[in-house]
């Protein structure tokens, strides 16, 4: 049998399976209701586990795999399990059975007849849960009616119910403020809070703790403590990573995402800014701030490195953090191959990666292209009219000039009669039809200088421009594997005529490249200094200036034009950017002239340097952003085989897994489309995904635990009607409210419980969430708070990258210029909260590391915790905490003359509630113990030190 | 002081077992292992759950000791002695070696570059080696040679993460993290896997290079420093003495203790162990990295000069930590960059003060680790992150005025000595230039594979599920233990 034929029939057969199974769903409806098997809680799992390591989506062992419907009913037979040849090779004899002895054990009796009812029952094959559209529940029947107070409450009581079971008792409203407080804001209650709180809380309980969430939703602090969580999703860090790790202006994002939280940012625009916040029509400076999101990516400055390289890594990792933190399934697998597990093929994921491959960055420590940014948040809308100015004139001049001065001259190719290098790279000539190039050859020579010298046409008396077009060395192949680029430092052109002696410098005027918003101006090419016409720093496309003369220079009969191209940029100690090919045209049009001269031309600029010098006025900062290479040099995208960037496949056209739902795009999506896409109600994990997250940070594990992989490997939701319920109103309902969600959740009866563990249940890691939440406190958190109890905190919000206090000798940037300059004691700058102190990637802040802050090198879903001694080194005695310590036992001293109370008064600022006596009495014995072995002031720090170490307040 | 009994604290491990792998079980998920991490039995910290698996056989080594020469050390004027090299000194590299092939520096075409250096055999084994490291050549037949390392990294950062935690990005667990988690420390009163920096300035992945990645942050390396503490923060802020801290620990543990009993969470109880254990440390600690106690013959021995920051005191202070139980040491040394960009590290420059630097303490390392009996189980490790090329550097295509090779991916040295390796022994065969292998090449991730074989572990069952992936020191391109060279 051919293979065509074989696969044909394979076809037909698997269509006619599937045909099967939906013709046998209707008989399934006629099956008693206890005994339906339901194929992703039950039999996915049981061929995850058994199957899918030899036939998944890597490895399809005899073709076979379980992750495609219409493979895995090759060997099902729906309705059938006799003639299924699943079961006969499950249930065959050691030899023959799969999975094979070596691979696994056999199937229990309890999973064979599992599989046996699933068949009988038509063999019902659905998508993975999560890539079917969540939808509304109805609210569980629950016997204790009078306890749910939220939406939520009513799914949780259901299952606490059906294990037999009430939920605890609600936590001492002290204990629950400073839980709700942490929560909200990543701080203690202030003494106002609570006290207004215990005030309201004897009229009534209810509004008291609305009134007390409110105040907290409303606090800026909230935006500082949801941030962080976003961070880690998103590896934000103040350094570049890899090679060099200097210093990276990014900044301004971080605040951004903290006054999205506070301005509560519908998630959906959210999610559409910092993926396509530069597309938005009408963007602000702001929107196009967001999209520094995805410059938060490790680059690698170290000479002598590949930047193709490490734009593709980056941009890879746009990818896998899209799909981490926006859609919860490990994406980066599929690099190399499909999905071991979910239906996620090989050239999906390069279907994917051509939405973020067509940047205008690059891995250079430039960090370009870069967004001028006000420091102050006032002056933004400001600088979004004037940048919005400065753009369309820029583009309205550009526009203009290169119609004038590149499109619409007729020009006269020129061919070549010598051409020199001032250095050991040779230059060599190669005829083509019409004209000559220039190309290098041998070892390209940084600083070369590369002279052509052309007869001009005979038929030309006189010149307005010369025309340079440079092109890759390999023309052809350079489309898809980009070479390195050049940069025109600068170009001089000098007529040869045969009366004078002394060749003429030509007068140029004006340098018209082919871009309307280069990286390097190309007027520079003019003057000496480096910059210049450039392709920076990969060329893949000819590109081409005009470099338009003063006045018309007349020519007489038998001269030469002699251009001479200087370069020299050399970048990463390694590369030298030199023009490799090209070749040269003139003109005598004499109407190009105008634009060195006319007065639409001057006066465009004119208004372009006023505009400039308005921006200049405002005090700025930098961003680096994402910007859309132009359409002319669009980079195509091509699948890698075996993942390398060195050997590309075919070329891909951006999409989005056949699995999930369509795009609904005309013409070739762009990135836009995928944000929209990613925020569509349509997409069934984006909602999901955000609202496990919250839920995750406010009960300690999410509803789906594998907050990380919402895929066939993670784990199946607990509580799943009440993950889809929330996920669809967070759509509708909360519109995408970050605000709204935490407020219902927080205010939730289950929220509510004590989180005292229960003996009376089997159930210590609270999975029925039939207690409240006991969580260790998040590296910001444990420093933020013993600022704040110790009085100590400064609470101003945004700015640039702050450095608290360091132990000696850790701070040994790779670059010098790397400073780390903390602010005397007493300088307010010094006791920021956490969010704001610096990133550096190869120097984590100790203490952050030590309490399981990751590093943010890739996206962090989720924070492990540990419990170490390095962290008790860390409270006891770091400078830090040390004077925090030191600032509390002076605030105690001041409080009261009587030490009782200088101790009740460092208590309750610790932990927001009062201490029992016998607390009172240990820390007062210890006092007295210690005074006794030294001094008061130094009893009373130990006794802050102790306060602020209480495991007590070390969770939330 | 409410100090836990023996009973009280097997029922504390107990509940953390029950109740801690339901949550972070392991059905796909690893994690379960991670918490663990904290919890103390006897007098060996428990090495993770799911790692216990790996533990396939019983080990040779108890404790590595690693020597990274940060910047990549010239094979080819240390110990690759190649004839043909001499005979083409000075002449145009031939284009075979140079199509299909990335530089960081080189351009066009470079002229191959013959040893700097005079070279003899030594030893029984006959071992090639340049006359920079007269002190180590003596033992030769202690050492056992990989020629043929190939990494597929050619720039410092991504290459030196490639040797650390098999990856070209940071954010992986580095080897002593693997090897913490998958065999706890034997020693619970310090950290098992300790860091140590010379050369005055760290390697530039910083502490990617010794992080845990996504193993909990217990594992990973914790720099010992030579300036002030020793470990950060261990010292006790001026004017508390050890007895008022012990007061405080005292309320401290006696208020937890209290909390423990409104909430009944383990976790509360773990908090109470580690301030107990911090306190042990605060104690163990700077007497085991005070070299100040040695005889002054060791000193000699060595070159160490207590107080200093040098590679000599690293080495004297990775047998001290040894000797402690301390399971993984690793060593980095800057300053091996030899470009030929400028004098200090120049081949024909700062070169051969490095070998200098090094050539005493390594010899005295291994002759006291002899001595003591100590050698027979702590492997000592020596590399680069690559190796240097057989062609001369002409950055930017010009000539240089010092003499430099650039990075080469395709082949480097590494030795070891100790515990599990074959002494006096080669392996691997490079060609004609010393430029790639010719036989038996060993990728990094075979010889990771072999370094987890010797500690025990199966390198294909030390893993741990994160991003949808069983995460593996090795990779997920298959790798395998190089045995040749096992004892």
């Amino acid at each position: 049998m051919s293979k065509w034929l074989r696969q044909t029939l394979l076809r037909s057969f698997a269509s006619l399976a599937v045909m099967a199974c939906m013709l046998s769903a209707n008989a399934e409806e006629n099956m008693p209701v206890e005994t339906k098997v339901r194929f992703n809680e039950e039999i996915r799992p049981l061929l995850t586990r058994h199957c899918t390591a030899c036939h998944g989506g890597v490895k399809q062992a005899g073709d076979l795999s379980f992750v495609y419907a219409e493979k895995a009913m090759q060997v099902i037979e729906p309705g059938d399990p006799d003639s299924s040849y699943l079961l006969e090779r499950v249930l065959a004899g050691d030899d023959e059975r799969m999975p094979p002895a070596e691979h696994g054990p056999r199937l229990s009796e309890k999973e064979v007849e599992l599989l046996k009812r699933w068949i009988k029952q038509g063999a019902n094959w659905k998508a993975p849960w999560a890539f079917e559209k969540p939808e509304r529940a109805e609210l569980p029947p629950v016997k204790n009616a009078a306890w749910p107070c939220q939406p939520v409450d009513a799914f949780i009581l259901s299952k606490i119910e059906t294990a037999g079971v009430q939920p605890a008792a609600d936590e001492i409203p002290l204990r629950w403020l400073r839980r709700a407080a942490m929560d909200i804001t990543g701080l203690p209650a202030t003494t106002e809070l609570r006290e207004t709180f215990i005030k309201e809380y004897v009229q009534n309980p209810t509004v008291a703790r609305e009134h007390a969430v409110d105040a907290l939703l409303s606090s800026p602090h909230f935006g500082e403590r949801w941030a962080s969580v976003w961070l880690d999703q998103v590896r934000y860090a103040d350094s570049m990573g890899l090679g060099l790790d200097g210093y990276r202006s990014i900044w301004k994002y971080r605040d951004w995402v903290i006054d999205a939280f506070n301005q509560d940012m519908p998630y959906d625009q959210f999610t559409m800014k910092q993926i396509a916040g530069d597309l938005l029509p009408d963007a602000t400076i702001d929107d196009q701030i967001a999209t520094a999101v995805h410059r938060l990516t490790q680059s690698n400055e170290e000479g002598g490195t590949d930047d193709e390289e490490f734009r593709i890594a980056a941009v890879l990792d746009r990818v896998s953090t899209t799909w981490q933190a926006w859609q919860g399934i490990t994406f980066g697998c599929v690099q190399c191959h499909s999905h071991p597990y979910d239906p996620i093929k090989h050239e999906e994921f390069y279907q994917f990666t051509a939405f973020f491959n067509n940047t205008v960055d690059m891995d250079l420590n430039e960090d370009w292209p870069t967004l001028k940014v006000p420091v102050n948040p006032a002056d933004h809308e400001q600088a979004t009219e004037l940048w919005k100015k400065l753009t369309s004139k820029k583009q309205e001049l550009w526009n203009k000039q290169f119609a004038t001065s590149v499109t619409n001259p007729a020009w006269k190719s020129l061919r070549l009669d010598e051409v020199a290098s001032s250095t050991a790279t040779q230059i060599n000539i190669d005829r083509k039809e019409d004209h000559d190039e220039f190309y290098t050859s041998g070892t390209l020579v940084r600083d070369t200088d590369i002279t052509l010298t052309s007869k001009l046409p005979v038929d030309m008396t006189s010149l307005t421009a010369v025309r340079l077009t440079v092109l890759p060395l390999d023309p052809v192949k350079a489309v898809s594997d980009s070479e390195w680029g050049f940069v025109l430092s600068q170009m001089e052109a000098y007529l040869n005529t045969p009366e004078d002696d002394a060749p003429l410098k030509l007068d140029i005027a004006r340098v018209i490249a082919d871009e309307p918003f280069p990286i390097h101006n190309p007027n520079d090419s003019l003057n000496d200094n480096a910059a210049g016409f450039s392709a920076y720093s990969r060329i893949n496309q000819p590109r081409q200036a005009a470099f338009v003369l003063k006045d018309v220079t007349e020519i007489p009969a038998g001269s030469t034009i002699t251009v001479k191209l200087k370069h020299r940029i050399w970048i990463l100690a390694s590369f030298a950017l030199v023009s490799r090919r090209g070749h040269l045209a003139v003109t005598d049009d004499p109407q190009v002239l105008d634009v060195g001269k006319a007065g639409e031309f001057t006066a465009l600029e004119k208004e372009i340097k006023d505009l400039t010098a308005q921006q200049n006025k405002l005090k700025s900062t930098t961003v680096p952003v994402l910007a859309e290479r132009q359409n002319e040099f669009a980079r195509p995208s091509h699948l890698f085989i075996r993942g390398s960037f060195l050997t590309k496949g075919e070329e891909v056209q951006p999409g989005v897994p056949e699995s999930l739902p369509p795009m609904q795009v005309d013409g070739k999506a762009s990135r836009l489309d995928l944000a929209k896409w990613i925020a569509s109600p349509e997409n069934p994990l984006t909602a999901r995904v955000a609202v496990n997250r919250v839920w995750a940070q406010l009960f300690g594990h999410g509803l789906v635990a594998t907050e990380e992989d919402f895929g066939s490997s993670g784990e199946l939701p607990s509580h799943p009607d009440l993950l889809d319920d929330l996920a669809v109103r967070f759509q509708t309902d909360l519109q995408w409210s970050h605000k709204a969600l935490i407020r219902e959740l927080i205010l939730s009866s289950t929220y509510r419980q004590s989180s005292k563990m229960r003996t009376d249940l089997d159930d210590a890691a609270n999975v029925l969430f039939a207690r409240g939440p006991r969580q260790t406190l998040s590296a910001e958190m444990v420093r933020d708070q013993a600022l704040a109890a110790s009085g100590l905190l400064n609470r101003d919000v945004h700015g640039p990258p702050c450095y608290p206090p360091l132990a000696a000798g850790v701070w040994t940037p790779f670059k010098a210029s790397d400073k780390w300059e903390t602010p005397p004691p007493g300088d307010p700058q010094r006791y920021r909260r956490s969010i704001y102190t610096y990133v550096k990637r190869s120097i984590q802040y100790p203490l952050f590391a030590a309490f399981d802050a990751p590093t943010r090198e890739f996206c962090a879903p989720r924070r492990l915790r540990s419990n170490t001694p390095l962290q008790s080194l860390m409270t006891l005695n770091s400078e830090s905490f040390n004077e925090c310590s030191q600032a509390l036992a002076a605030r105690m001293t001041s409080s009261n003359d009587h030490i009782e109370e200088q101790i009740h008064f460092g208590f309750v600022n610790v932990t927001g509630r009062d201490p029992k006596p016998e607390e009172v009495a240990t820390l007062k014995a210890t006092y007295e113990r210690i005074r006794e072995k030294s001094n008061a002031q130094l009893a009373l720090t130990s006794i802050a030190t102790i306060l602020l170490n209480l495991d007590e307040i070390m969770t939330r | 002081m409410n100090r836990l009994t023996i009973p009280q604290e097997l029922a504390r491990q107990q509940i953390e077992l029950t109740t801690r792998r339901h949550f972070l079980r392991d059905c796909t998920t690893g994690l379960g292992a991670a918490w663990l991490a904290s919890q103390t039995m006897g007098d060996r910290v428990l090495a993770s759950e799911n790692a216990v698996s790996a533990i396939t056989h019983s080990a040779r080594v108890k404790s590595v000791i690693y020597l990274h020469m940060v910047g990549a050390p010239s094979q080819l004027d240390l110990f690759e002695y190649r004839p043909e090299l001499v005979k083409y000194d000075g002449k145009d590299c031939p284009q075979k070696y140079l199509e299909g092939r990335r530089f960081a520096f080189i351009q066009g075409t470079p002229q191959l570059l013959g040893p700097q250096f005079p070279f003899k055999q030594h030893g029984q084994c006959g071992a090639w080696m340049s006359d920079r490291l007269p002190h180590l050549a003596k033992h030769v037949d202690d050492l056992c040679f990989i020629r043929t390392m190939e990494t597929d990294q050619f720039n410092h950062g991504p290459a030196e993460l490639m040797v650390h935690t098999g990856q070209a990005r940071m954010g992986y667990p580095s080897i002593g993290a693997w090897t913490t988690w998958g065999l706890g420390n034997a020693n619970e009163n310090l950290p098992g896997f300790i860091v140590l920096l010379s050369g005055g300035r760290s390697p530039r992945a910083g502490n990617a290079l010794w992080g845990s990645g996504f193993l909990p942050s217990v594992y990973q390396g914790v720099q010992c420093r030579s300036k002030g503490d020793a470990i950060l923060n261990m010292s006790n802020p001026d004017n508390v003495s050890r007895e008022v801290r012990r007061d405080m620990l005292d309320a401290l543990a006696s208020l937890n203790q209290e909390s423990y009993e409104t909430f009944q969470d383990p976790e509360t109880l773990t908090r109470i162990s580690q301030y107990e254990m911090a306190y042990r440390m605060q104690a163990a600690m700077p007497e085991v990295v005070d070299i100040s106690t040695e005889p002054e013959a060791i000193h000699q021995l060595y070159g160490s000069k207590p107080g200093a920051e040098s590679f000599a005191n690293n080495c004297l202070l990775a047998r001290r930590l040894v000797e402690s139980g301390v399971r993984y040491i690793q060593l980095f040394d800057w300053g091996w960059d030899s470009h030929g960009a400028d004098k200090d590290e120049a081949i024909n420059g700062g070169f051969s003060n490095k070998c200098q630097d090094i050539d005493q303490p390594i010899s005295a390392l291994l002759t006291d680790l002899k001595q003591r009996d100590m050698l027979k189980d702590t492997l000592v490790v020596w590399s680069g992150e690559f190796g240097r090329t057989p062609m001369r550097e002409n950055r930017g295509g010009t000539k240089m005025p010092l003499v430099g090779r650039d990075h080469n991916p395709a082949a480097f040295t590494l030795w070891m000595a100790g515990g599990g390796v074959k002494p006096g022994y080669s392996y691997g065969e490079l060609d004609d230039l010393g430029y790639t292998a010719a036989s038996n090449p060993v990728p990094l991730r075979d010889f990771h594979a072999t370094l987890l074989h010797m500690l025990g572990m199966d390198h294909s069952k030390l893993s741990y599920y994160y991003q949808g992936l069983n995460q593996k020191l090795t990779g997920v391109k298959p790798a395998k233990v190089v045995h040749d060279i096992l004892a």
